[in-house]
């Protein structure tokens, strides 16, 4: 029988995770206002607390005490399932990431991730696939057209873009021989980050996740101009919370797998040496400190993004998904396999 | 301990099989038969240990073809109503065929010896590891791994025919005239 | 398997004819092809090679059927260039597709491994939906192609599970395993079951009743060029399949499971051909007598002795090349007066003397008239049947073969003995060529019978 000592760690680490990962999507939005202010040369909120810190927390608070709206002609059990299922998969993501090395506590070593499966890569994938269900059922259960058409939207953006995000992940898993995430982090120990051995692998995967985190240019299934909200249309208080959260925690997570898969994760430059200064217990808390520093600059990467540049046409985005980045990642795949024949 | 899980796994994935052709909504049956392929699939996880194969039925089934199934229905607007109904005779003469079938299955399974069923007993663990899965698939199952992509080849081929768009006006049936590429 | 990779090959050649446009290569290529895979097939005759950890086997079996295939296949993509321009839209794809079918057919047939069997049907069957649509903007084609997928991948169903059962019971997809095993337990109910559901899903592939009620439509409103593809190849090659399947995995526990092939054979053949009768659409009319010619077939898997082999590739010779050449005459008939009934023979054997004589002697063939190749096909798988004590069957097979006289004459008579004012018929170059050429072979089959008998 499993005993409580031996499941309280990963409990406890669960438990900081899903806290983590809430107040990083939480304070992202805050993020997210203030850099749209910083790149239009304008201040941002700043009224609660200093500087607007509090900002998230007085939104949050508007979440929950907003009238509760579900329209009569829908079907009531699904239309909550939606942003139920979404959240849930966002949340569960994160569960294979290694947020850091192997950390020594009170005598015993445990490691900074939920757990390590074999085909970690693919359990995103999975888990990513099935919160698209979250869009479609809410969308559907709305019985509102606009919600109706970007939930389509947003199903077919992101059915097109896993096909290249798997061609990019292929090419990965060719170098790296292995699915294992926490494998591929330590592959990447020092200096021999992924992305100098696919730099077009991590370009596909970064526009793929775009378009899989809906997110500007390709944040089409909520287009204001075109759907009014898309398939959040007839969503109110937190179950619309919930919608913007997971698109916010996908965001962060996609960030974080980025940085794993392609950046090194926990690893860099010279870190033996600050392991064996600073000890088993500040080291690892370095790495992971390490690797929230790299996801923090591809949230903000994604935020830059949206401030930049506008929307596509849905024609475009399909052309870019099917006639641009699928070609451009089977030649990748070809050149990776080809390289991996002669140098190995 | 397997054997209970397996037993409810195994009904819960029944029992959403059997919602899916229950529910009177299509919507509702797609989610249900998306239910049973998570059932399956935690077979594969849990039971069989082969991860592998169970995360990818969930991105292959759940994860895209599904997703497919319920945009086709979203768009037609299929309900309950518009439903073409079949007549009693239909459904008592299936009925009677679909209970047969059942009938001869479960009394063909239910005599068998399992000790005289060979079977194959699994080599320890790493039999659905995707390492074993892999070296398999590419000796021993090479040419079948390699004439299914013949398969999809025909696929893509036909997909491209029946989406490409033909300027002719609708006929029944007959002569229609050769149609040339402008 | 250089057979089949040169098949593959060149069905990927004539895809890329489509695409960078060099559509007039594409026939003379592919006929050049289909020649030069032929002739590797003989090469390999009695070689009996397996391939790729027992996979597929190429034994003298499979070469003929792959042969017969690939001869089949020949004359339609022969035809389809007579009758469509190459610059027509899904020219190139549609010989290519033809192409990958009987790639999907060499594979049926050469099967030793229930996986390839699989594979094999699924490329036949998804080549032959597509192809059944191809007349896109026609509501009958599409009705065509879309009963036919449904009803193709709901068999499916069926043989998936039968092959899953039979793992279950023996632990293996090889054909010999699973003999093997089989030999040792005996049929034990799990492995019947998996029988049970292969036959059933064989049967809805090869059309014989009850698994029938597609058949019709589904010809009917294919282009008739690509019914003739199916009741042909497709067909030829299921039952290869079929019969393969059967004497590898399933010969000696035969006792148990003949009565019911021998019954839906009877059913098959007497229902095939009374509702022969019935149809006033010649093409309909076919699609029935196809139905018919199904239950004669399933009487060789039914038997499964030593000489089913040889029958069954003879009765398969025979009835492609009268049914390619029937199909071909009513695509010419439908073309020039705008419709197949009976009445829209009248007087073909006055204006076009060479195709009435085609049309003649098709008929005869399928009737099973002595003189013809359709005569001794009928006759091996009869006496065979005979021979194993199966009287009643033969009984009901040769009542049924007189019934069918009276449909398949009446095209033959309305030709001959009718008056018609339209005027003769045209048709594009060659064809008549072709069908003379088909009909001259169907006789000298029924003279000398021995060129193809007992071969394998």
């Amino acid at each position: 029988m499993v005993t409580l000592a031996q499941v309280l760690p990963a409990i406890i680490l669960i438990v900081v995770i899903f806290a983590l990962t809430m107040l990083v999507a939480l304070y992202s939005t805050f993020a997210e206002r203030k850099v749209a202010a910083f790149i239009q040369d304008r201040v941002g909120p700043n009224r609660a607390g200093p500087g607007g810190i509090f900002q998230p927390l007085a939104d949050g608070v508007k979440f929950f005490m907003k009238e509760e709206v579900i329209p009569v002609l829908s079907n009531k059990f699904l239309f909550i399932l939606g942003p139920s299922i979404a959240i849930t998969a966002s949340l569960m993501t994160g569960v294979v990431v290694p947020w850091g090395p192997d950390i020594t506590l009170f005598g015993k070593t445990y490691p900074l991730q939920i757990v390590d499966i074999e085909i970690g890569i693919l359990y995103v994938f999975a888990v990513v696939s099935v919160g698209i269900y979250g869009i479609m059922i809410g969308g559907w259960a709305s019985n509102n057209k606009f919600s109706l058409m970007g939930a389509i939207r947003a199903s077919s953006q992101v059915i097109s873009y896993e096909l290249s995000m798997g061609l990019a992940i292929i090419a990965l898993i060719m170098v790296t021989g292995t699915l294992s995430l926490r494998e591929i982090v330590e592959q990447q120990h020092g200096w021999h980050w992924n992305i100098l051995y696919q730099p077009v692998g991590f370009i596909l995967f970064l526009v793929c996740a775009f378009a899989e985190a809906n997110r500007t240019p390709f944040d089409l299934p909520e287009c204001e101009t075109e759907l009014v909200g898309g398939y959040h249309t007839e969503y109110s208080s937190m179950k619309l919370g919930f919608y913007l959260f997971a698109e916010y925690i996908n965001m962060f997570i996609s960030s974080a797998i980025m940085s794993t898969l392609y950046f090194g994760g926990y690893n860099y430059p010279g870190m033996d040496a600050v392991n064996e200064f600073v000890g088993p217990v500040i080291g690892p808390l370095i790495g992971f400190a390490v690797l929230f520093a790299k996801t923090c600059f591809f949230i903000f990467f994604f935020m830059w993004v949206r401030w930049t540049i506008p929307r596509f046409r849905y024609d475009q985005l399909m052309n870019l998904g099917w006639k641009g980045l699928i070609p451009l990642g089977i030649l990748n795949l070809i050149a990776t396999g080809a390289a991996v024949l002669y140098f190995k | 301990m397997l054997t209970s899980a397996f037993y409810f796994i195994a009904f819960v994935t029944v029992f959403f099989a059997v919602m899916v052709i229950a529910a009177k909504n299509p919507v509702h049956s797609v989610l249900y038969l998306v239910l049973t392929f998570f059932g399956i699939s935690a077979n594969y996880i849990f039971i069989l240990d082969a991860p592998f194969v169970g995360i990818v039925n969930i991105i292959v089934y759940a994860g895209a073809i599904m997703v497919l199934f319920l945009f086709v229905i979203m768009l037609m607007n299929l309900n309950a109503e518009a439903e073409h109904r079949k007549s009693n005779a239909f459904l008592i003469v299936g009925a009677f065929a679909g209970g047969s079938l059942l009938l001869i299955v479960v009394d063909a399974i239910r005599k068998v010896d399992w000790k005289s069923v060979s079977g194959q007993e699994s080599s320890g663990g790493a039999i659905g590891s995707i390492k074993v899965l892999g070296k398999v698939l590419y000796t021993d199952y090479i040419l079948p791994f390699e004439v299914a992509s013949v398969l999809f080849l025909v696929a893509i081929v036909g997909a491209v025919i029946l989406a490409r768009k033909e300027k002719l006006p609708l006929t029944v049936g007959q002569i229609s005239h050769p149609v040339s590429e402008s | 398997m250089n057979l089949l990779i040169s098949l593959t090959a060149l069905g990927v050649v004539a895809m890329f004819g489509g695409i960078l446009k060099f559509r007039s290569m594409v026939m003379p290529l592919s006929v050049l092809g289909l020649i030069g895979a032929s002739l590797l097939g003989v090469y390999a005759w009695n070689t009996n090679q397996s391939f790729l950890n027992d996979m597929m086997r190429m034994d003298n079996y499979a070469i003929a059927f792959s042969i017969v295939c690939m001869a089949g296949t020949l004359l339609t993509i022969l035809f389809f260039h007579f009758f469509h321009s190459e610059n027509e839209i899904h020219y190139a794809e549609a010989v290519a597709l033809m192409l990958f079918a009987v790639a999907g057919c060499a594979v049926m047939v050469s099967f030793t491994n229930l996986l390839m069997l699989f594979l094999g049907i699924e490329i036949l069957s998804l080549s032959l939906y597509v192809l059944a649509g191809l007349r896109k903007k026609d509501l009958l084609s599409n009705e065509s192609s879309l009963k036919y997928f449904l009803m193709g991948a709901f068999s499916t169903g069926f043989l998936l599970f039968g092959i899953a059962l039979l793992y279950g019971a023996t632990g293996s997809f090889a054909t010999t395993q699973i003999a093997y095993q089989l030999g040792i337990a005996g049929m034990n109910g799990m492995a019947a079951m998996g029988l049970l559901l292969l036959m059933i899903g064989l049967l809805f592939k090869v059309a014989a009743v009850p698994f029938q009620f597609w058949t019709p439509d589904v010809y009917q409103g294919a282009p008739t060029i690509v019914t003739a593809f199916m009741a042909t190849v497709g067909k030829v090659a299921a039952f290869a399949a079929f019969l393969r399947l059967f004497q590898l995995c399933f010969a000696p526990s035969k006792e148990g499971y003949q009565l019911v092939i021998g019954t839906v054979a009877a059913i098959t053949m007497l229902a095939g051909n009374i509702m022969a009768i019935y149809q006033s659409s010649t093409k309909r009319m076919l699609a029935y007598s196809s139905i018919a010619h199904a239950g004669y077939m399933l009487i060789a898997v039914m038997t499964l002795n030593a000489s089913s082999n040889g029958s069954i590739l003879f009765y398969s010779v025979a009835y492609t090349l009268a049914s390619i050449s029937s199909f071909l005459i009513v695509m010419v008939v439908q073309q020039n007066r705008n419709n197949d009934t009976a009445d829209d023979f009248n007087g073909l054997g006055k204006t076009n003397p060479w195709i009435a004589f085609a049309l003649a002697v098709s008929m005869l063939s399928l009737s099973g008239i002595p003189a013809t190749a359709g005569f001794f096909g009928k006759f091996y798988v009869f006496s065979s049947a005979v021979s194993d004590g199966f009287i009643w069957v033969v009984a009901v097979a040769v009542i049924s073969s007189f019934i069918s006289i009276y449909y398949y004459f009446r095209p033959v008579i309305a030709a001959y003995s009718k008056q018609t004012h339209d005027p003769v018929m045209t048709m594009p170059a060659g064809t008549q060529a072709l069908l003379i050429l088909l009909s001259l072979l169907t006789i000298l089959l029924g003279i000398l019978p021995g060129f193809i008998a007992g071969i394998i």
